[in-house]
């Protein structure tokens, strides 16, 4: 018995390590190849500078407009559930099916110049396409459910007591919404906001087809990482790689966090 | 068969949850593990079910000692507190289960189970699933499940704490009549005293991790060797020091041998009546009369009465090894 | 019908408010009609309902419409030519084979794995739990060039897996990874280990007790998780494309095809083959979530 579980933890660990671990520490390693000037030098890689700040820009449009309807999405499915509400539950998963390529294809479909809105935007002046507006577009796609796939098992575990009960209280539905709601399901929605931030900013197939790829103007961080790499540029797109690295380890540190916060809570509160 | 135990103890971490625990259990015999919360009960059970691994001391089934097999080599019944159901099996599906894994051929198999089934009255219920199920059904289910092995020894962990109070009572009559019928040796884990008195051949009272006392039902109930297993058993109250059970003392409207003392209040609960009672320096003690008692006194508060005990015998020995271990 | 009746939220308000009118002398200044709240509530709730629509309309499902016009445009014949195109067949058969490879594998190692989360406890458990998530939170081109740097042609174990099913299906592996252990990990927490224990006092062993009593509990969740990487996997992309080589006919995926016809202009093509793979993985979405709601319904 004993040694069944022993024999299980060690295959686990080799699977995790093998999968996970050992490709992780790669991007580090690789990175620090070449010793610290090198890396220092490559840091200041002008393409890759410009990459950077295109995905922050995208992470600062896409995320809070992803955090909104992510939260607002789940109130109504929750809290005021109607037939159209039950479209909205399902519909909301959809893009988790969609492969990324596939999200790309349609945004291009619906916007690009020969597409369905193409007449209509080329008249207003606004370009979607090979531009910021259609990145962020392709980044939302993909991260939509993430925030609402979190928040609406919580929001249905909690109940509507305590809001009742601010309600008799004389409190306003603003009010409500603030000091009660949003707080017990404040660790969940930073999950959600979270795997929504690095899904953004990993995202690499749906944002390939919608910018463009080029380089100086739409390219993101992982694009610039994936042309360093075809350009046999293999160094600069680990230097990429690895700070794209460090972001995600501190996403899961985070995760983790949250996934402990809301054990506990439900712990608290159910048990 | 007997069980015997012979030094258990066991820990978690740094507390000690069974401290040097030997007792035998006799062949046939219904005995109740009673203790509160924390006691160590249901661990001790566990123990002899070899669902928990012991620190030191013996376990016997029989003659056969069992301290270093597993639970599926010690042919035993056990019966869990939330029942256990196998959620995705049917009631006979439940019920074969041992049988299956003992390979018993599929015609002797059914007959075994519509046997069991029968018995625990669950015939017309055989297709249904757990979920179908009343807790009381749910609880004979289980029962039945247990009993399909033919195990030597049935353990059962509070079988009757999920139930609502009618199906308990039911249940309770049922299960100690069928106990008889099969003439198993059971042993039952309660924290309920009124459910150990009613069941039990024979209480094994814990605290803390340790033996209190054991004995005949309506022996320690009268005979407490402590002052734990006293209050644990019933409502005790005290006079001159001394404890008794509220039904020892008398009340009368004068006499010489007795403390005076004052009605404070008067509590009816149909057939029974409480009256509590305080004396000069402030000491109270309650009495508890019977409908017709009360009736006779008419007591109310502010009335003056002679508080005394029936018997000279105080309700703990006092046995000063015994006083000084609790 | 709902909407008609007074809201949680807005009735006890309103008989507060009725209350100060009836004992104050007059209303007060903080005082606001009943009627004035509930509307200013009711439209204020149905324009943000409104903007949560117009914002997965304009995002998703009005490109998805685009998707469907565009696969039919030239016909349903020709549709149904660029789907099974051989360089499309081959494409969609090799992405089946190894993200169902990779999916199966991953619901064993990925029920082992959360078994050892939950049963089990050792020095840096907490670290292997956080870790599990890394797919989500890495992005896929950086699992792509790593895997083709650690297993292609300049590999420093000198393995070289580029260009075959093998790389594809080790890259899959690596994105589905935490779907199975995530899903099955709560399930096992759930279970008391009463049901275990009880089928181990009536005898059975403890692979027969896992075969016949926790096996069964965790299926339900298991068939989810592993539908949803089955899902995934059909369209991952980022992770693939480095260490495929996109040899059409031999070690291009489904993504990768369509991303050729989308470079070469053939969006039509593009859109037919598209709406194979989007509907193959919506099926396996809803199939597993079928199975695994009927076969949850029958424990209750």
């Amino acid at each position: 018995m004993k040694k069944q579980s022993l024999l299980l933890r060690v295959l686990v660990l080799a699977y995790v390590a093998a999968l996970l671990g050992i490709p992780l520490l790669f991007v580090f390693q690789q990175a620090f190849s070449h010793g610290w000037s090198e890396l220092w030098a490559a840091l200041h890689d002008h393409a890759m500078d410009l990459a950077i700040l295109l995905t922050a820009k995208v992470v600062v449009v896409a995320v809070p407009l992803n955090i909104l309807f992510g939260i607002g999405a789940s109130l109504w499915i929750v809290r005021r559930p109607s037939r159209l509400s039950h479209v909205l539950d399902v519909l909301i998963d959809v893009p988790l099916a969609i492969s990324p390529i596939v999200v790309g294809l349609v945004l291009e479909l619906a916007y690009a110049q020969n597409g369905w809105f193409g007449p209509t935007l080329a008249k207003l002046g606004w370009r979607v396409m090979f531009s910021l507006p259609g990145i962020v577009i392709a980044s939302i796609f993909v991260s939509l459910p993430l925030v609402s796939r979190q928040v609406i098992p919580l929001l249905r575990e909690i109940g509507d007591h305590q809001e009742q009960t601010a309600a008799t209280l004389g409190a306003s539905p603003i009010r409500i919404f603030f000091t009660i709601t949003l707080r017990s399901i404040a660790w969940a929605a930073a999950y959600g906001v979270t795997l929504t931030l690095a899904r953004v900013i990993g995202e690499y197939g749906a944002v390939l087809i919608v910018s463009g790829n080029i380089a100086l103007l739409t390219q993101t961080l992982t694009l610039n990482i994936g042309a360093n790499f075809e350009n046999f540029n293999s160094y600069q797109g680990f230097v990429g790689a690895l700070l794209l690295a460090f972001v995600s380890v501190a996403v899961l540190l985070v995760i983790a966090v949250a996934r402990h916060r809301l054990e506990r809570k439900r712990h608290d509160s159910f048990a | 068969m007997t069980v015997s135990l012979d030094g258990v103890s066991k820990s978690f971490g740094k507390s000690l949850v069974l401290d040097d625990i030997t007792d035998v259990f006799a062949d046939g015999e219904m005995t109740a593990l009673l203790g509160p919360s924390g006691s160590g009960k249901s661990t001790l059970l566990r123990i002899i079910a070899g669902l928990t691994p012991l620190d030191s001391g013996r376990v016997r089934l029989g003659e056969r000692d069992v301290t270093s097999s597993p639970a599926r080599e010690r042919h035993i019944g056990f019966c869990f507190q939330d029942y256990a159901p196998f959620r995705h099996l049917s009631v006979f599906a439940n019920v074969a289960y041992g049988l299956k894994v003992q390979r018993v051929p599929r015609a002797e198999r059914k007959a075994r189970v519509e046997e069991l089934l029968g018995l625990v009255r669950l015939e017309d219920f055989a297709d249904r699933y757990p979920h179908q199920l009343s807790g009381g059904q749910r609880q004979r289910m289980a029962l039945a499940r247990a009993l399909a092995i033919k195990p030597d020894v049935l353990l059962l962990d509070e079988p009757f704490a999920a139930l609502d109070a009618q199906v308990r009572g039911e249940l309770r009559s049922w299960v100690r009549s069928l106990q008889r019928e099969l003439g198993i040796t059971t042993i039952l884990v309660t924290h309920d005293q009124i459910e150990a008195m009613e069941i039990a051949d024979r209480l094994v009272i814990l605290n803390e991790g340790r033996i209190e006392q054991t004995g005949k039902p309506s022996f320690v109930y009268d005979h407490p060797s402590t002052d734990f297993v006293a209050g644990f058993l019933g409502p005790i109250t005290t006079l001159w020091g001394i404890s008794y059970r509220p039904h020892e003392l008398e009340l009368s409207l004068d006499g010489d041998e007795g403390e005076k003392a004052t009605v404070t209040d008067v509590v009816r609960l149909g057939f029974e009546v409480r009256v509590v009672l305080t004396n000069q320096t402030g000491e109270s003690s309650w009495v508890q009369l019977t409908h017709d008692q009360a009736k006779a006194l008419n007591p109310s508060i502010g009335q003056r009465y002679v508080v005394r005990p029936r018997s000279a015998r105080g309700l703990i020995e006092q046995d000063p090894t015994k006083r000084a271990r609790s | 019908m709902l909407e008609s009746l007074p809201t949680w939220s807005s009735l006890p308000v309103n008989l507060l408010a009725n209350h100060s009118v009836a004992t104050a002398e007059g209303p007060s200044l903080r005082w606001r009609s009943p009627r004035a709240v509930r509307t200013v509530e009711k439209s204020s709730a149905a324009a943000a309902k409104g903007l949560v629509l117009f914002y997965i309309s304009l995002i998703v499902l009005i490109p998805l419409a685009a998707l469907l016009t565009n696969a039919f445009n030239h016909g349903v014949g020709s549709f149904w030519n660029a789907a099974t195109s051989t360089e499309s067949l081959d494409a969609l058969r090799l992405t089946v084979t190894c993200s169902l490879l990779a999916a199966a594998f991953n619901a064993l190692a990925g029920t082992a794995t959360a078994f050892v989360l939950v049963r089990d406890r050792f020095w840096g458990k907490s670290a292997l739990n956080a870790i599990i998530d890394l797919p989500f939170a890495l992005p896929t081109v950086v699992a792509g060039v790593t895997f083709y740097t650690l297993y292609g042609p300049h590999s420093p174990f000198h393995v070289n897996i580029t260009g075959s099913w093998i790389g594809i299906t080790v890259a899959i592996m690596f994105v589905t990874l935490p779907f199975s252990v995530r899903a099955v990990q709560p399930v096992l927490e759930s279970l008391s280990g009463d049901a275990e224990a009880a089928a181990s006092t009536l005898g059975a062993s403890s692979f027969y007790v896992f075969r016949t009593i926790t096996l069964p509990a965790i299926l339900p969740a298991l068939l989810t998780g592993t539908g949803l990487a089955f899902a995934r996997a059909l369209g991952e992309y980022g992770s693939v494309v480095f260490i495929s080589n996109n040899l059409p006919y031999r070690s291009e995926v489904g993504s990768s095809y369509i991303y050729s016809l989308v470079s070469s202009g053939q969006v039509s093509s593009a859109a037919s083959v598209a709406l194979i793979l989007l509907t193959g993985a919506l099926l396996v979405l809803v199939a597993s979530n079928v199975i695994a709601r009927r076969l949850a319904r029958r424990r209750g």
